[in-house]
């Protein structure tokens, strides 16, 4: 377990040292488009953390954790 | 909220809010679109070996969400969400020894439940050349809960747009008032505040690839118990972490997009969870585009989780038989088929999901009872005009 979080850990650390180049707006193209985004479809993915967070104990990451509930 | 179903409205509300894509700089909507979805979720019957006595029917969950973002002006936004949700079925009430010496699970009444839930949000955001500010607020009904929250996010555009940093925060006072109070002695009237804030940094990495870190930090504090659990007791303040990164690349030559996701989890319940998922985006033509999905999930159990209720503890101790604190791992997979028609875009969705304690990446040493396997379909339309 300990050896499977050090990996994952490294490997983000990793991504995140990458240099990374200077891409022009008009070299966007692939990065603008619809499934390049970080949440193509809004309904879909809230949708699916609505059914874990009733079903798991975690929550959060991404954005502020909104309104309450009384199931977790 | 009768019993712990699964009404959560923390994703729902947190849509407003949800951080948009970074490979450009934002910029109002042109068009107003307004999208539907309708789901359905049914989990697996319990088996008898697991629940010897009574019901063995779990939930059967109804999900429609409605959504609008248009225009407001040059430089703002106007986003409307709301939710209907109806359940019936029946969920765990305590635990106990089984006659061969292993915890069993009792469900709850012979009639199960039935519950409604609706929520409205509305929330705007307002555009400037090198960012953006937002707010929302909702307001939550269930018959025995409700929640008013509102949220508040902006962000800022560095480096040629290269570099996004975003920060947020959320409060939320809610409600919760058992049916059945005084017939079960539970609770009458209690109430509980969540309060939460992030900040993640967006980076375009190259012409096809692009990472994202998120730090989100939640403070909650009331009434955290189950109150139609037989015996739940638990700390009335919980502070959670949650660190969160993905990544996202474009493979030109095959006209597809890979997402990868990961999350890191932990609180002072003593919970600690990794998520891990993939996705692949591939477009067919101009006009269909298949989305395989695979996601991993694994926590610990929380200090005070017990898979057999102890009704001889004092009701000072904590104490939960709640098998969404137990420690357990669960596989879920699915697709979705999306048919993009201009103005009109329609997505079918489905998925499996299978938790189990042998799938757990953490020690479990008292496996639940009552985990939870389920199927979901949903289809979904979206009309830009």
């Amino acid at each position: 377990m300990r050896a499977l979080r050090t990996t994952l850990l490294l490997s983000i650390c990793s991504l995140m040292l990458i240099s990374c180049a200077d891409v022009r707006a008009w070299e966007r193209g692939y990065l603008a488009r619809e499934e390049m985004a970080w949440d193509p479809d809004a309904l879909e993915s809230s949708l699916n953390d609505h059914i874990f967070f009733s079903k798991e104990a975690s929550s959060g990451g991404n954005s502020a954790a909104g309104g309450g509930c009384g199931c977790n | 909220m009768k019993n712990s179903a699964s009404r959560s409205i923390i994703a729902l509300s947190s849509t407003a809010l949800a951080l948009p894509g970074i490979a450009l700089a934002d910029a109002p909507p042109t068009q107003s679109t307004i999208s539907y979805k309708l789901s359905n979720y049914q989990e697996d019957d319990l088996s008898r070996a697991e629940a010897p006595f009574g019901e063995l029917e779990r939930y059967d969950i109804d999900v429609h969400q409605f959504q609008l973002v248009s225009p407001l002006g040059r430089n703002m936004s106007l986003h409307v969400d709301a939710n209907y949700e109806s359940l019936s079925g029946a969920s765990p009430w305590f635990t106990s020894l089984g006659l061969d010496g292993e915890p069993i699970v009792n469900l709850s009444g012979p009639s199960g439940i039935s519950d409604r839930r609706t929520e409205l949000s509305i929330g705007s955001r307002y555009y400037l050349q090198n960012g953006s500010f937002a707010a929302n607020i909702g307001y939550s009904q269930e018959n025995d809960y409700q929640s008013v929250y509102f949220g508040l996010n902006a962000e800022k555009h560095y480096n040629n747009d290269l570099t996004t940093v975003s920060a947020g925060l959320s409060y939320s006072s809610d409600e919760i008032f058992p049916t059945d109070a005084a017939l079960f002695n539970r609770v009458i009237d209690e109430d509980k505040q969540s309060t939460s804030v992030f900040v993640s940094v967006s980076q375009i990495i190259n012409q096809v690839s692009s990472f994202q870190s998120a730090f989100s930090l939640t403070e909650q504090s009331g009434f955290l118990s189950d109150p139609y659990k037989l015996r739940d007791v638990r700390p009335d303040d919980k502070t959670q972490i949650a660190w969160s990164n993905s990544y996202r690349r474009f493979f030109v030559a095959a006209d597809a997009a890979l997402h990868v996701n990961y999350r890191y989890y932990h609180d002072d319940f003593g919970i600690s969870s990794h998520t891990s998922d993939l996705s692949w985006h591939q477009n067919l033509g101009r006009t269909f585009q298949l989305v395989p999905q695979l996601r991993y999930y694994s926590q610990s159990a929380a200090d005070f989780f017990t898979n057999v209720d102890d009704f001889l503890n004092p009701t000072s101790e904590y104490q939960s038989s709640d098998y969404r604190l137990s420690a357990f791992g669960a596989v879920s997979g699915g697709f979705s088929l999306i048919a993009d028609m201009g103005s009109w875009k329609a997505t079918l969705t489905a998925e499996r999901y299978l938790a189990n304690d042998k799938y757990s990446a953490f020690d479990v040493s008292q496996p639940s009872t009552a985990l939870v396997k389920y199927n979901r379909v949903s289809l979904g339309i979206d009309f830009q005009f």
